[in-house]
């Protein structure tokens, strides 16, 4: 078949092209690699962390007379007997383990020192009267927060999260107080059962707080990723493949006006060999190249950084998906150009410019108040469907959604592909 | 001579570019086994008549068949009958002179065993056998044209195309390109041959077509062109005496049929110079004159093409 004669030969040529592989391979790899060394430097046993904040906590409370809460829900709250040992147990909790080692001191004046002699950077004093503070209505609960002043990066996120949960307590307090008002200040019963169910639902989302400081988590996170570098490091390693495709979809393709250049294409029309053989060939090979070139960053993403992809009944029609849209687009820029001297067009220009587009919405799943906007940006380019198919996969989304997302890719392809074709088809006829 | 002797007929073609009318009604004939070459200085056409006649330029007007199959109607019966080689070297430099061979071989149908075999022939007839497997990115510039004539051989065509094929060649080279092509006649292709060298087209053809300007302004054998200036030689000499002083006596030469001078240059016209030019030396002895300079020019296609368009076939 002579097609895939010339597919193959077109396949051998990229092949054997270093800058070709470099374009293909190399720089896809290695940008995620930077990144991967960048943020694996801060990582300890496999796992993600900032630098371990060092906090010495004085928990001086004495209770309340009567309030007692236990907040199920609280990690650590189950043997919280005052307001103080809460705070405490929400600062051992597991989940904050990755960023402060919490240690007691017996006083106040201990718990400053550390910090003064630098053995901690935060001190945290609960007072003596904290319970009682918060059980008074009109009173002012406060914890004393003593830091390090060249630091702020630990501090400040504990400082964060003893805020959330102070205005949690706030909230709690302002309830109280209205309950306490209206009805007899002896039924603390009641009030229990408040304060706990205002607890539970205002520090629900605390599991949040960790994560959020941190790692960039995506809208709806992987239901089993317990690397949190790779939080950061899949969506940019599927964010170098999509763009570093669609580079070469339009590279490979770009063979043909390089061949019209270099006459060998007028030659191959001066062999007994249909046109829609010849062009058929040079697309095969477009596709052929880019799907190598996909599957083995797949791979090799797995292999050197452990990228889980997703199940494989998903991550197959999403790569095709990318193959397909990725080459469909080469042919189809391809066939607007007049020769190959507007190359700088094509790469520096159309690929940079829609590519980074696309992945616009990458740079944003950290803020999730651009993460709708730029979402709706990227998807006005064929790469942002590649990447949100990308995306939907690594987070899990249910099947439909993310066979949806590659129907859209193929939509496009074809688009690309027939306007493409019917070009190049005029151009030679 | 009957149609089945002939090769390429061609009638009339016309074929514009925008403005400009690159052919513009050109016909001739191309007999089976023979060697016909396209002669004529830059720009006159000649690419673009071949591409017409490879089925690459769908030409304005005008028709040709090419072993009898209509370059309009049948162009795959055309091409599957037919070498081209292109002026420009058309080969993929990053693959190996065996790689590109095959590679050629399959788009002209060769299969297995049988394109295996062939593109070793064709190796060995383009004199590259010992480099099959090296870059042609990393060939010479003569390499690189046997190369490029070499896939046109390689589905053992009967008409083979050959566009300019020894520009900017070394003369090693050129050499083998010229033997090749006469070899090839001499298998019983028919080669249709261009070329502004007249040299080429005087040493290969057995018909020639002179073009210029989108035009065939003659055609025929070497020594029927030739006979449009005349038989005579041209002699120019340059002597240690006047002019004047020798013409009477060379005009009486035998064999003489013209003398003249100018520039203190005496120049002679013979029918043969062979004979003549020891006359001349005599003569110029007796008179105690040396002759300095002696340049003969034999009636050539440079002197048609002169003759023709005045001017020179090389710019
Ligand atoms: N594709 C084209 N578009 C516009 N003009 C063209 C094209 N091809 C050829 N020409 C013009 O047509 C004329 C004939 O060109 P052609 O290439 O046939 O000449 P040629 O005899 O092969 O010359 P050379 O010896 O330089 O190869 C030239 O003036 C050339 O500039
Ligand atoms: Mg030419």
């Amino acid at each position: 078949m002579k097609i895939f004669d010339i597919a193959l030969r077109d396949l051998v040529r990229s092949f054997r092209s270093a800058s070709a592989l470099i374009f293909m391979f190399g720089v896809p790899l290695l940008v995620t690699g930077m990144f991967y060394f960048m943020f694996g430097n801060l990582a300890r046993d496999g796992g993600f962390n900032l630098p371990r904040t060092k906090v010495i906590v004085a928990n001086l409370d004495a209770g309340g007379p009567k309030f007692q809460t236990s907040t199920k829900g609280i990690p650590g709250s189950a043997n919280a007997r005052t307001l103080g040992e809460l705070v405490v147990s929400i600062l051992q909790s597991d989940d904050l383990a990755e960023l402060i080692t919490v240690t007691r001191a017996p006083t106040a004046e201990a718990a400053r020192a550390a910090v003064d002699s630098q053995t901690s950077q935060v001190a945290i004093i609960i007072p003596a009267d904290f319970s009682k503070k918060f059980a008074d209505p009109d009173a002012q609960a406060t914890i004393e927060f003593y830091q390090d002043p060249t630091l702020t990066l630990g501090p400040g996120i504990i400082r964060s999260i003893l805020n959330r949960f102070m205005d949690g307590m706030a909230g709690v307090k302002i309830v109280v107080k209205v309950f306490v008002d209206a009805a007899s200040p002896q039924d603390y019963i009641l009030v229990n059962q408040i304060v706990r169910r205002y607890l539970d639902t205002s520090l629900a989302e605390k599991e949040d707080v960790a994560s959020a400081l941190i790692i960039s988590r995506t809208p709806t996170a992987a239901p089993k990723e317990d690397n949190p570098l790779l939080r950061i490091v899949a969506p940019i390693m599927g964010g170098m493949m999509v763009f570093y495709a669609f580079f070469t979809g339009a590279s490979t393709a770009q063979s043909i006006l390089k061949e019209e250049e270099e006459r060998t294409l007028p030659r191959l029309f001066t062999t007994p060999t249909p046109q829609s053989t010849i062009l058929g060939g040079k697309f095969l090979a477009v596709f052929l190249t880019v799907l190598v070139q996909v599957i083995t960053l797949i791979i090799a993403a797995r292999l050197i950084f452990q990228i889980e992809w997703g199940a494989l009944d998903l991550v197959a029609p999403v790569a095709v998906g990318i193959v397909f849209i990725a080459s469909s687009f080469g042919i189809f820029v391809n066939s607007l150009m007049k020769d190959t001297k507007q190359s700088g067009v094509l790469f520096g220009g159309v690929l940079t410019i829609t590519g980074m587009l696309g992945m616009i919405s990458i740079f944003a799943l950290n803020s999730p108040g651009a993460a709708r906007l730029s979402e709706t940006v990227s998807l006005l380019v064929p790469q942002g469907w590649a990447i949100r198919g990308l995306l939907q996969m690594m987070n899990g989304n249910n099947a439909l959604d993310v066979l949806l997302t590659v129907l859209a890719m193929f939509v496009w392809s074809v688009a690309f592909f027939v306007i493409g074709v019917w070009r190049f088809n005029q151009r030679y006829a | 001579m009957s149609a089945n002797n002939i090769a390429i007929s061609v009638t009339d073609l016309h074929k514009s570019f925008g403005e400009l009318k690159a052919v513009q009604g050109v016909s001739f004939q191309v007999q089976r086994g023979e060697i016909f070459s396209l002669l004529g200085p830059n720009g006159a056409g000649k690419t673009t008549t071949i591409s017409i006649l490879s089925t690459l330029l769908r030409p304005d007007q005008g028709d040709a068949q090419v072993m009898g199959h209509s370059i309009r109607r049948d162009p795959m019966q055309v091409k599957s009958v037919l070498g081209v080689v292109p002026q420009e070297i058309a080969l993929y430099e990053d693959l190996t002179a065996r790689e590109n061979l095959d590679f050629w071989g399959k788009m002209y149908g060769l299969r297995g065993a049988a394109l295996r075999q062939r593109v070793q022939e064709v190796l060995e007839i383009i004199g590259l056998a010992d480099r099959a497997n090296g870059r042609v990115g990393k060939f010479s510039g003569g390499m690189k044209r046997r190369v490029n004539i070499g896939v046109a051989l390689l589905h053992k065509p009967q008409v083979i195309y050959m566009d300019e094929p020894t520009v900017g060649i070394d003369p090693q080279s050129r050499r083998n390109i010229l033997d090749s092509v006469v070899a090839l006649k001499n298998q019983g292709m028919t080669v249709l041959y261009t070329t502004h060298y007249m040299e080429e087209a005087q040493e290969l053809s057995d018909h020639i077509a002179i073009m210029d300007r989108g035009k065939l302004i003659a055609g025929g054998t070497n020594a029927e062109l030739v006979q449009l200036v005349g038989e005579q030689t041209r002699i120019d000499l340059t002597l240690t005496v006047e002019a004047s002083r020798v013409l009477p006596i060379w005009r009486a030469v035998e064999g003489v049929a013209h003398v003249s001078a100018e520039d203190g240059r005496v120049t002679v016209l013979v029918a043969d110079s062979n004979l003549v030019l020891p006359r001349l030396f005599e003569s110029a002895t007796r008179l105690a004159a040396r002759i300095t300079s002696v340049d003969i020019r034999e009636p050539n296609l440079e002197a048609v093409f002169l003759h023709l368009t005045g001017r020179a076939l090389r710019d």
